[in-house]
């Protein structure tokens, strides 16, 4: 365009990078809360204690307003021909496991949101519905979520759960680990509720100093393995057991955590937008290049 | 004697007290909570800071099942529901063969028992979250064995809710458990088992032979019974432990028997036909006589399991015989005045009772038991 | 000159013809499991559960949608950025597919997502770490930036022709000088937006990937890879090229017009070194992952992954490098649909087939409603491209050329 100078291309790439810059602080500030506190709480299930008295199932429904019937309901064994998993209707669920060799015992396994210390939720939910709170809980916050199923995705547990039969405000449905029991300084209602005491609730960092102790005081009884210790970088409630954590359909997970792939390779593409903006100003140099020399090639023909 | 005596009495209130006081070097590594003997988080040799306890009218472990409280009122935590009655007794003679009053009253060994709320605190929230708390203790006693025979955690089979007629209820529970034993074990003659083993299937135990004849403690083969071995509300639960047996390796299904019959070769069990009550004289080519049928088998084999084995010589057990003071008539045989006269090796050739005695360092062509040196005083 | 000058113009050609009833019906069968959804919930229509959070929708609404939109920003950067004037006749119908395109991502997005009424969050609840919240403002932007991209357009068909009815005729003047004014506008602006909506395209079309790297074990070994997003950038730019193709011949045989072949053989000619780029980093990355072990068992997965690649890269690969093939329309439309049916194959499989929770208990099967709802789409998406070819100038027509500068050139190029 006659008139125009580089100048004003370079005035305008400027503004547009000084305006990314500014989007990119403010993320900062928006981004959700995933604090990982020094005595952030946690809990110990003890899966050789536990006697599938599904009473954590009742009293998590309970505590939730979810519909929880008679507790004495919950003594129907027959529930554990099958596998079940934490939905919308039940946030926690116990499954049983035959024991194996030693014991006519079965093992029990509680079920619920591991809630991770680097939870796969956070990281990817679109808005920051997810935080991770101070005392170690994942929460979410039914005032951000979009309903866009992400966190299900993304969560390594297959923990997350929709309420696909809503029309109007369908919510996302996990255990929250009691988050507002434990605001007032009370118990998880599971944890409160277990007879047998196979959910120990405490500071992570005391829960696996006695799960060591555990272990090293009854290595025939215990497998040497803390699920949950380093499973995906950790995770707030972690198992003891008497069987490999695969045969009580753990999944087999790495030490990394979830999101760490992922937030790196978005990191690297937005590292303080640099690549975009280079990017951009790449293309822009392209640009003019090829249209000047087309220019200079026409000028030379006429 | 008198001596003896003392000192023997001595010994045996001695030796206790000083396992209480010396529990050995490297107790520290056994499984037992240290504050269940020391107050002090650091003990040392020179204050060892212990649990005091009060010597006399001490309960403890070891108490016998019979002799204990009959019922427990467990009412620490009664809140939603009534105080559980907890038959004691009962439970105390049924703990006998499934590890004893220990498996209860644990980290209880070396002084008096204690009550359950000295470690177990009563909150959930609380500062050592290394125990359960009480309630958590409670259920984990009672539950866990419960729910193996009962295959159900129902609350109501230990707990009665709160109502108004609270002491109608209460009365009506303590008369159901009130006096209450456990009936008699009824205990088999024989088992036959049968085996996979190719050169002899059958395996024939005679539980009476074990328990009767060898005088073998019931608790040294039944230890660690779970309670599903007698009860169990599912009546297939045979083919259940069945089940379990198959599962069990090779060392584990013979474990209880090795225990004692480790030497033996395996035909010396597994037979073709079921066998027959142990014989002493089959078993060992010694044939008891009368007098020695009737003795138990420690009298002379000891009193540690497996007997060892003992050659024939009398003078092993008869230790004070000599040619003074034995009577030869015990033997069957009353010798005549001539042969009364002889030393014992004359016959007995150095000195050996159990073979044949022989006659023809005297005699020419006799021939015991042909010839006799005296009368039979009876027959065996 | 040593390029032709095009001369877009709305194509003359009746808009109902017994193809476009049946697309009728296809996108009303659409809209009624739309209501249902909108009515009764998602699991009303769709097969979706706790197991499967994704499914058709997100897999081919949404993923292959952005994909498939690709030719857009591929186009502008050869006709525009790069400058290659020749290719001038595409740029405007590659425009639109990615504008429509985009546009039903967005309902695919909308629709899908159990708060359709919150769609708006993302643009002030921000999540730096989300990778879909990356893709989602891109998006959004980069539509924002195809809808100003197609402005000119509208302002074309309109300066000098402003009539309106009624009573309103007398601000038909002002009008006029209104269009004239943003018509001016951006042609000055328009290189801002055009290198933007390209920059934005890698941004987000890389991201895409992004998004199931994260699912970590519950992908597929034959898909899950940290370099996801450069698998699905290098896809989206190979399929740019013959998505226009194919739309290109495909408009031409339904509006009766004559292929330009001159420019899409041309255009043909540089597909196989970028799908020949595509492939070769997916093949190194299955052999440095040694994911080719799971190749050797027969199953759906190892059966989708070998289509894909086989039909969908390698296949039209060779074909492209055929100059037989680029001279002819058949063959050209074949290797180009092959190229677009790939991608799509490679972002359904990505997003629903390779998608394995451990928990599984059914695997998913999208039900007949997400089928109807996403040919429904498609089928409101052709026909709403038939009526702006047929209204607006976006198709040039090959023998009525008429000199005509190039509109956007960067300032200051020009002495």
């Amino acid at each position: 365009m006659p008139g125009k100078s580089r100048r004003d291309f370079l005035k305008t790439t400027a503004v547009i990078g000084a305006g990314v810059a500014g989007l990119s602080s403010s993320t900062a500030k928006a981004a959700p809360k995933n604090i990982l506190s020094e005595d952030r709480m946690g809990v110990l299930v003890d899966t050789t204690v536990c006697v599938g008295c599904r009473n954590c199932e009742w009293a998590c429904k309970t505590a939730h307003d979810l519909p929880a019937g008679e507790l004495h309901s919950y003594e129907d064994r027959s529930v554990f021909t099958e596998k079940r998993r934490p939905g919308t209707k039940a946030l926690t669920v116990v499954n049983e496991y035959s024991s194996g060799k030693n014991s006519n015992l079965p093992l029990d396994v509680k079920v619920q949101c591991m809630h991770c210390d680097h939870p796969a939720c956070v990281s990817a939910c679109i808005v920051g519905a997810f935080s991770k709170e101070e005392n170690g809980s994942v929460i979410w916050d039914t005032d951000k979520c979009i309903g866009c199923r992400y966190c299900m995705a993304a969560c390594p547990f297959q923990v997350p759960a929709f309420e696909y039969d809503k029309a109007i405000n369908p919510s996302i449905m996990k255990c929250d680990f009691c988050f507002n029991r434990t605001k007032e300084g009370k118990l998880p209602a599971c944890v409160a509720i277990c007879p047998v005491e196979a959910l120990t609730y405490g500071t992570r960092t005391e829960l696996v100093k006695i799960a060591r102790e555990r272990i090293k005081r009854n290595p025939d009884k215990y497998v040497d393995h803390i699920f949950g210790e380093y499973e995906v970088g950790g995770t707030a409630w972690m198992y003891l057991s008497s069987k490999d954590f695969s045969e009580l359909d753990f999944p087999k997970l790495g030490t990394n955590p979830a999101p760490g792939v992922s937030e790196s390779i978005q990191h690297g593409i937005f590292a303080y937008f640099v690549p975009p903006v280079s990017l951009y100003a790449l293309l822009g140099g392209i640009m003019w290049i090829s249209k000047h020399r087309k220019e200079l090639d026409e000028e030379g023909k006429l | 004697m008198k001596k003896i005596i003392v000192i023997i009495f001595l010994l045996t209130i001695s030796l206790p007290l000083s396992a209480q006081k010396n529990p050995g070097k490297d107790h520290a590594k056994s499984n037992v909570n240290c504050k269940t003997c020391h107050v002090c988080d650091v003990p040392t040799k020179d204050d060892p800071c212990l649990v005091q306890c009060p010597r006399e009218k001490m309960k403890t472990v070891y108490e016998s099942p019979d002799k204990t409280v009959d019922v427990v009122s467990l009412d620490e935590l009664s809140k939603k529901y009534l105080p559980v009655t907890f038959s004691h007794r009962v439970h105390a003679q049924m703990s006998v063969l499934s590890g004893g009053c220990g498996t209860c009253h644990h980290y209880n060994t070396s002084g008096p028992i204690q009550p359950c709320k000295n470690c177990h605190q009563t909150s959930r929230k609380r500062d050592d979250i290394s125990k359960p708390d009480l309630e958590a203790a409670y259920h984990r006693q009672c539950i866990t064995c419960h729910r193996e025979w009962s295959h159900g955690t129902s609350c109501n089979s230990c707990h009665n809710l709160k109502t108004t007629n609270k002491e109608y209820q209460k009365e009506e529970v303590k008369k159901k458990v009130k006096g209450k034993v456990h009936p008699a074990l009824i205990e088999p003659a024989k088992i036959v088992f049968e085996t996979k083993y190719e050169k002899g299937k059958m395996v024939t135990f005679f539980h009476d032979d074990h328990t009767k004849k060898f005088k073998i403690d019931c608790t040294s083969c039944h230890k660690n019974e779970t309670c599903l071995k007698c009860h169990d509300v599912n009546k297939t639960s045979n083919e259940k432990s069945k089940i379990i047996r198959a599962q069990k390796s090779l060392d584990e299904h013979h474990k209880k028997c090795f225990s004692c019959h480790k030497e033996d070769k395996c035909e010396s069990c597994h037979l073709g036909k079921p066998s027959e009550h142990f014989d002493h004289k089959k078993r060992t080519g010694w044939v008891l006589n009368k007098f020695h049928d009737e003795l138990s088998c420690a009298k002379c084999h000891g009193s540690k399991i497996p007997y060892s084995k003992l050659d024939t010589k009398c003078v092993n057990c008869h230790k004070g015989w000599n040619i003074e003071n034995f009577k030869h008539t015990i033997t069957g045989l009353q010798l005549d005045e001539t042969h009364a006269q002889l030393n014992c090796e004359d016959c007995h050739e150095e000195k050996n009772f159990a073979v044949k005695p022989v006659c023809s360092n005297c005699h020419e062509n006799f021939i015991y038991p042909r010839q006799k040196p005296g009368k039979m005083v009876r027959t065996k | 000159m040593n390029h032709e000058e095009i001369n877009p113009v709305p194509i003359k050609h009746k808009y109902f013809t017994p193809g476009v009833f049946i697309l009728l019906i296809i996108a009303l069968n659409g809209l009624i499991f739309l209501m249902g959804r909108f009515f009764f919930g998602l699991g009303s229509v769709t097969n979706l559960n706790d197991q499967y959070p994704w499914g058709l929708w997100i897999g081919v609404d949404v993923a292959a949608g952005v994909a498939l939109a690709a030719g857009g920003f591929t186009t502008a950067a050869l006709g525009h950025v790069m400058h290659k004037e020749e290719y001038n006749a595409i740029i405007r119908p590659a425009l639109l597919t990615a504008m429509l395109g985009y546009t039903f991502v967005a309902m695919g997005v909308f629709v899908d997502i159990g708060r359709w009424y919150f769609i708006w969050h993302p643009l002030i609840m921000w999540n730096g770490s989300s990778a879909l919240f990356e893709v989602g403002i891109c998006v959004m932007i980069y539509m924002s930036v195809l809808y100003i991209e197609f402005l000119p357009i509208v302002t074309e068909r309109f300066i000098g022709k402003v009539k309106l009815p009624g009573f309103l005729s007398g601000l038909n003047n002002f009008v006029d000088k209104l269009l004239r004014l943003l018509d001016n506008g951006l042609s000055k602006t328009m290189f801002i937006f055009i290198i933007a909506g390209v920059v934005l395209s890698t941004l987000h079309q890389s991201s895409l990937g992004t998004l199931m790297v994260i699912a970590g074990p519950k992908m597929h070994p034959l898909w899950q890879t940290p370099i996801l997003p450069l698998l699905f950038l290098l896809s989206a730019i190979s399929v740019g090229f013959p998505m226009v193709i194919f739309e290109s011949l495909l408009a031409s045989r339904s509006l009766g017009l004559k292929p330009e072949m001159h420019v899409l053989s041309k255009l043909g000619s540089m597909i196989a070194p970028i799908l020949g780029i595509y492939l070769a980093f997916k093949l190194g990355d299955m052999f440095i992952r040694e994911s080719f072990v799971y190749l050797k068992e027969f199953n759906t997965v190892s059966v989708l992954f070998s289509i894909e690649i086989l039909f969908g890269v390698i296949i039209p690969l060779r074909m492209f490098l055929s100059h037989k093939v680029l001279k002819s329309p058949l063959f050209l439309f074949i290797a180009s649909a092959l190229v677009v049916f790939g991608v799509l194959l490679n972002r359904i499989n990505n997003f629903v087939v390779a998608y394995n929770p451990p928990y599984s208990t059914q695997s998913y099967f999208p039900s007949f409603g997400e089928i109807s709802v996403t040919i429904g789409f498609a089928a409101i998406l052709i026909l709403v491209y038939r009526f702006i070819v047929l209204n607006f100038p976006v198709i040039s027509l090959p023998g009525l050329r008429t000199a005509q500068p190039t509109k956007y050139t960067i300032k200051g190029a020009k002495k």
